[in-house]
């Protein structure tokens, strides 16, 4: 079985992020970059189908990003992806949901795949709409928000997260599966892991090379700062009564109680 | 884009109020473009709930109680939206921002080569352009974007960030026919409610939130659930106290779990991590009960009280049900 996992790459999730004005695009440079968390999650997951299908499972990175944050995808192939594909090209830069699920779609029919996993959305974007779209355009079974995937002679069959607790969902392969956080903790590399990376081959596609030509449906009109927030009124050594005290004349004074 | 659909996220006909905010804000927006506003309401249920969403300013509600609705994962609603917004023409579909908005909007896009606008919590209208407002990069930018080359333009709106308002001369219910019939192979075979049906987080005017402060799963029932009671709110947590087991994933609040807009936020031993605040700091007004001066949590509160949770909470919930009392 072939497993795609798609994988993005952004700015470090701690640092300070902002647009820059002139592109209003998102200032990458400065900052480390690190695999999207929620990637890493995915990437978990096929890691554990692979472990448990055994035989000839494969797992594949897929990846858009500029040729230049290729080294990064060097953690997920020591984490135990066998090979990447980079879809790389300037055409691609500034892409919205729209384009990215049509690109990784072009790029996903021309590498073939039995299931693609994906994050359940980007730290940077946070929309969270690349995972049904992209099944949408593979015109194959999408099943978002999976905490537990697993293979049966049928097919897939996943418990998939609601806001208040979890289906039970089937659907035959090929599928797109998106992942929650529950699936499991990302696993580090091992050293032999890390050292195998190096000679695991990453090829790269242009946009031209599976045929995508796509125009964002979203335009960044302006940004602004949000509204400065006064300073927290801070009342300390405030254990018991006294802090309770505090915190109800608060809720009075703002006419919340 | 001239007429404005919203699309119904309901449990057998129980719904939100996130519903009624949107049908109230897709007349606005109709208005403004000069086109109509629709309601769609699909699976069990629907028609009950066709007939509550008739006091709000609605054009027409589109219903259909088609079982495969809820037999199957989400393609029979996609078939049935997409086929209601082809027919009503250029269109900007509104959606809560919830899971279930999320994973329509996605579908939507694809379905009608639309841009997406995520977590939206305003519009404007420029040039006869919907314009969306939505926090970004952990809201520390607030961006405008506007959809550009489509015919439509999906949007997930943030619960509470709309008024709701009754009113109108009474929609029109019209059965949605069944589009062209497919074979769906996504079966939903079981359901599992981790969560009990009580008030929505993302619409409860006031959040308790507990994290890994709190040292298990007891206080979350024995200290938060009494201030909630008091408050007329609800609990949430803290991704650490889920990721620990002492809540359902489903009272996680942040990045990777439910955004809240309440008037009031009580976070309660939570430090306060960038991927908790893009979920919460819009609340109206933050109050956070730590024994760190210095957590992260105290730049963006109102109020810091610097102290045991322990000793405090029990304290503020008497003083609160005595002032009820008193008023009462
Ligand atoms: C990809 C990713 C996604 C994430 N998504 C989310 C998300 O959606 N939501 C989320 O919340 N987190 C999320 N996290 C986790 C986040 O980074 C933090 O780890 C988490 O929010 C910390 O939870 P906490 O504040 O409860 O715990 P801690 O950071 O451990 O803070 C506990 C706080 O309790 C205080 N405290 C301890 N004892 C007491 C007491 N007796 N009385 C008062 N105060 C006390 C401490 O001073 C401390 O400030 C995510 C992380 C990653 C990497």
């Amino acid at each position: 079985m072939k497993i795609v996992v798609t994988v993005k790459v952004v700015p470090d999730l701690n640092a300070p992020k902002s647009i820059d004005p002139a592109t209003k695009r998102l200032v990458r440079t400065g900052i480390e970059s690190q695999l999207n968390p929620y990637d890493e999650y995915a990437l978990e997951a096929a890691l554990q189908l692979k472990e448990r299908l055994g035989g000839d499972t494969t797992v594949t990175l897929l990846s858009m990003i500029p040729e230049s944050s290729k080294e990064t995808l060097r953690k997920a192939l020591a984490m135990g992806a066998d090979d990447a594909t980079v879809l790389s090209d300037g055409a691609l830069a500034g892409a919205d949901v729209a384009v990215t699920a049509r690109a990784l779609a072009a790029a996903l029919k021309k590498i073939g795949f039995d299931l693609v996993i994906c994050g359940g959305l980007s730290d940077d974007g946070s929309t969270g709409g690349v995972p049904g779209a992209l099944a949408e355009h593979l015109g194959v079974p999408g099943l978002t928000n999976a905490r537990h995937i697993e293979i049966e002679s049928t097919g897939l069959k996943a418990q998939r997260e609601t806001d208040t607790g979890y289906q039970v969902v089937t659907c035959p392969l090929p599928a797109l599966v998106s992942v929650t956080m529950a699936v499991g903790e990302p696993r580090y590399a091992s050293l032999k892991g890390i050292m195998g990376a190096k000679r695991k081959s990453v090829s790269t596609l242009s946009a031209a090379d599976v045929g995508v030509d796509a125009k964002p449906k979203t335009e960044l009109l302006r940004f602004a700062p949000p509204p400065v927030r006064v300073k927290a009124r801070i009342v300390e050594a405030a254990d018991g009564p006294s802090g309770a005290q505090a915190i109800f004349d608060f809720l009075r004074e703002r006419k919340l109680v | 884009m001239q007429h404005v659909i919203e699309v119904v996220e309901h449990r057998g006909g129980q719904t939100r109020k996130v519903t009624f905010e949107l049908a109230t804000q897709a007349r606005e927006l109709a208005e403004k473009l000069g086109g109509t506003a629709h309601a769609v309401v699909l699976g069990n249920g629907a028609a009950q709930l066709a007939e509550s969403l008739k006091t709000y300013p609605l054009d027409v509600v589109h219903v259909s109680e088609d079982p495969d609705v809820d037999r199957f994962l989400i393609d029979p609603t996609i078939d049935y939206v997409e086929s209601i917004a082809r027919a009503t023409g250029p269109s900007v579909i509104l959606l809560p921002n919830t899971m279930y908005g999320r994973d329509v909007a996605s579908r939507l896009v694809a379905r009608l080569d639309a841009g997406m606008a995520a977590d939206v919590t305003g519009f404007e209208i420029e040039g006869g352009r919907v314009a969306c407002i939505a926090p970004k990069l952990g809201g520390a930018t607030i961006t405008t974007c506007a959809f550009v080359d489509t015919d439509y333009g999906v949007v997930t709106a943030r619960p509470n960030a709309f008024a709701a308002q009754s009113g109108g001369n009474g929609a029109r219910v019209e059965q949605a026919a069944k589009p062209q019939s497919k074979q769906y192979v996504m079966h939903v075979e079981s359901e599992v409610e981790e969560a009990s049906g009580e008030l929505g987080l993302e619409e409860a005017p006031v959040v308790v939130s507990g994290g890994r402060g709190l040292g298990g799963p007891q206080p979350f029932t024995t200290l938060l659930k009494p201030l909630a009671d008091a408050l007329g709110g609800a609990v949430g947590a803290s991704r650490a106290a889920a990721d620990a087991g002492w809540v359902p994933y489903s009272l996680q609040i942040g990045q990777t779990g439910k955004t809240v807009s309440p008037n009031l936020y009580i976070a309660v031993g939570i430090s306060g991590a960038i991927q908790h605040k893009v979920g919460m700091r819009s609340a109206g007004t933050i109050v956070a009960v730590n024994k760190d001066a210095s957590a992260p949590i105290a730049e963006f509160s109102d109020l810091v009280v610097v102290g045991d949770a322990f000793s405090i909470i029990p304290e503020l919930t008497k003083l609160i049900e005595a002032a009820k009392g008193y008023i009462k």
